[in-house]
């Protein structure tokens, strides 16, 4: 479904991502387990098309130099260069990290900006599942999401995710900053989301134990560069895995 | 003298509200301090007077065409010349005050100066409200002002485009994640703000002439309520055109007329001075915004 070649991304002279290719599969939930400043952020940025929109934006000003080299194909077709909207319409949604929520409107207008794209009645209709994934938020609907609490705020953020009917959903760090509790909730609603609706994720972590057992494939990146791949399985018996992310 | 006061400063309030409500909703939505504002308003009532004098159009016609063409004007500001300073707010403020110039000069250069520049009123009648004549112009402006409120505040919460608005006021890299076009919103905003300028000058001008001068005073106005009301809250600019609205016309019958403008300015400054982000402002860096 998706198939990244060879990726370099540079901010001016800095490289953020160095030769990195991967492929995520229909159906798949793939992991990419990096630590603090590996490239995680920059990859997510990059296959949702952000990084395009700054790149616009950075040269319109004359700010910060941002290029992008490799291809990045999904469903068989090219998208390197193209805007964010555009792979939105395409089914791409992306849930940036530490739970980005408009926090002047409420959970259910942060559902229905979310819902940009859709129709009234589909709005109506994916906040619904938005909520049975998710039920905790039932109660907070005409909350203010600045008010929710971090984990709320993370299930609110892949609800609005949602609204974006995707066929690819990218979670960069969904687990930062919530409780162990929260971050169990949190991984079992993501595996409910995607048996129920097979949709493909591909998830960012720098915490390697609650995710690896959920991820069919996982890569790992360091410093911008490829340093592992393999099943979930493989990579958790993996000693250096052990070693680095597991502290054992 | 006092309730006639009261009356007329109501009245004035709500015309400060509609002046200051087009240049408040551009910056809550896309940071963009939209200087022309003012150049908007006459070059409206320019258009106006054109359409009606020189090619017979009728009233209302001239009216909502000249809305929609000063709509334009900013969304074409916007895509060719603000797209490239957007963020910046120092070349923001610059490039459309610069254009502002440029619009409102030109009127002045072509001679459009004199009292035969004015608009008709929309009905010529008046009422006596508590002691105080009122014509019916002022009236219809406090009417269409709640009206305008109540359409804008419908477009804002309850249409894609309004939450739009919404989402790219509050995060725009965020919004942009559910197909939120920044830079198509970005410039809705800006000709939406023009147009709501536009829209002030329709039912304001009838009072009084065209005048360019009237072009800068409309910019300071707008300036003065959104600075004190805290810019980009709705709220704080309705609360704001009150205080403002109250004590010009305060200063004007009970100091004398030539202190009013005064007034704002004074307003400014004391609010910058007590609360800088205004009396409701989310806006934490408004001293480096304005």
């Amino acid at each position: 479904m998706l198939e990244v070649q060879n990726l370099l991304v540079f901010f001016e002279n800095a490289l953020a991502l160095n030769d990195f290719s991967m492929t995520v599969k229909k159906g798949e939930i793939v992991g990419v387990i990096g630590s603090n400043s590996a490239g995680k952020t920059t990859l997510m940025n990059t296959l949702s098309g952000l990084i395009i929109d700054m790149a616009i934006k950075e040269r319109r000003k004359g700010g910060e130099r941002i290029t992008v080299y490799g291809r990045i194909l999904y469903q068989g077709k090219e998208i390197t260069t193209t805007r964010p909207t555009d792979r939105v319409k395409r089914g791409i949604a992306l849930a940036r990290e530490r739970h980005p929520v408009f926090p002047e409107s409420s959970v259910m207008e942060n559902l229905k900006i979310a819902g940009y794209l859709r129709t009234r009645a589909e709005i109506k209709e994916v906040s619904e599942y938005a909520f049975k994934v998710f039920p905790a938020l039932m109660p907070l609907k005409s909350r203010k999401a600045g008010f929710l609490s971090g984990g709320e705020q993370q299930m609110l953020s892949i609800g609005m995710s949602l609204m974006v009917k995707p066929k690819l959903l990218l979670l960069d760090e969904p687990l930062l900053g919530l409780s162990p509790m929260m971050q169990k909730t949190l991984i079992s609603a993501i595996c409910n989301l995607q048996r129920e609706s097979r949709i493909t994720v591909l998830i960012t972590e720098q915490f390697a134990r609650p995710v690896l057992p959920i991820i069919d494939r996982g890569y790992v990146i360091e410093n911008g560069m490829l340093t592992l791949s393999g099943t979930g399985q493989e990579l958790m018996d993996n000693p250096e895995i052990k070693a680095a992310y597991f502290g054992v | 003298m006092f309730v006639g006061t009261v009356v007329y400063a109501l009245i004035n309030s709500v015309i400060l509200l509609l002046m200051a409500i087009g240049f408040n909703l551009t910056f809550g939505i896309s940071g963009v301090s939209n200087f022309a504002y003012g150049a908007f308003y006459i070059l409206s009532a320019f258009v106006t007077w054109m359409l009606m004098n020189w090619i017979g159009v009728p009233y209302f016609l001239s009216a909502v065409l000249s809305i929609i063409f000063t709509a334009f004007i900013g969304a074409v500001m916007y895509r060719f010349i603000l797209i490239r300073v957007r963020g910046q707010v120092l070349s923001e403020v610059i490039a459309t005050f610069g254009i502002g110039l440029i619009i409102l000069e030109f009127f002045r250069y072509l001679g459009f100066v004199g009292i035969e520049y004015s608009l008709p009123v929309f009905i010529d009648h008046s009422f006596v409200i508590a002691g105080t004549y009122v014509d019916m112009q002022r009236i219809l402006i406090v009417v269409f002002c709640i009206v305008l409120i109540l359409l804008l505040w419908l477009f804002i919460h309850h249409t894609s485009i309004g939450l739009a608005f919404r989402g790219i006021a509050q995060d725009e890299r965020t919004a942009l994640t559910f197909g939120i076009d920044s830079d198509w919103i970005a410039m809705l905003s800006v000709s939406m703000g023009a147009a709501l300028a536009a829209i002030a000058a329709t039912v304001v001008v009838p009072l009084g002439t065209i005048s360019v001068g009237e072009g800068y005073d409309v910019l300071i106005n707008a300036l003065a309520v959104c600075i004190i009301g805290g810019l980009g809250s709705t709220g704080g600019v309705i609360v704001a055109s009150l205080v403002v609205g109250f004590a010009q016309r305060f200063t004007d019958t009970y100091i004398g007329p030539h202190w009013t403008m005064i007034v704002s300015l004074v307003a400014i400054l004391l609010v910058l001075i007590v609360k800088p982000s205004g009396l409701y402002g989310k806006q934490k860096e408004l001293e480096e915004r304005i």
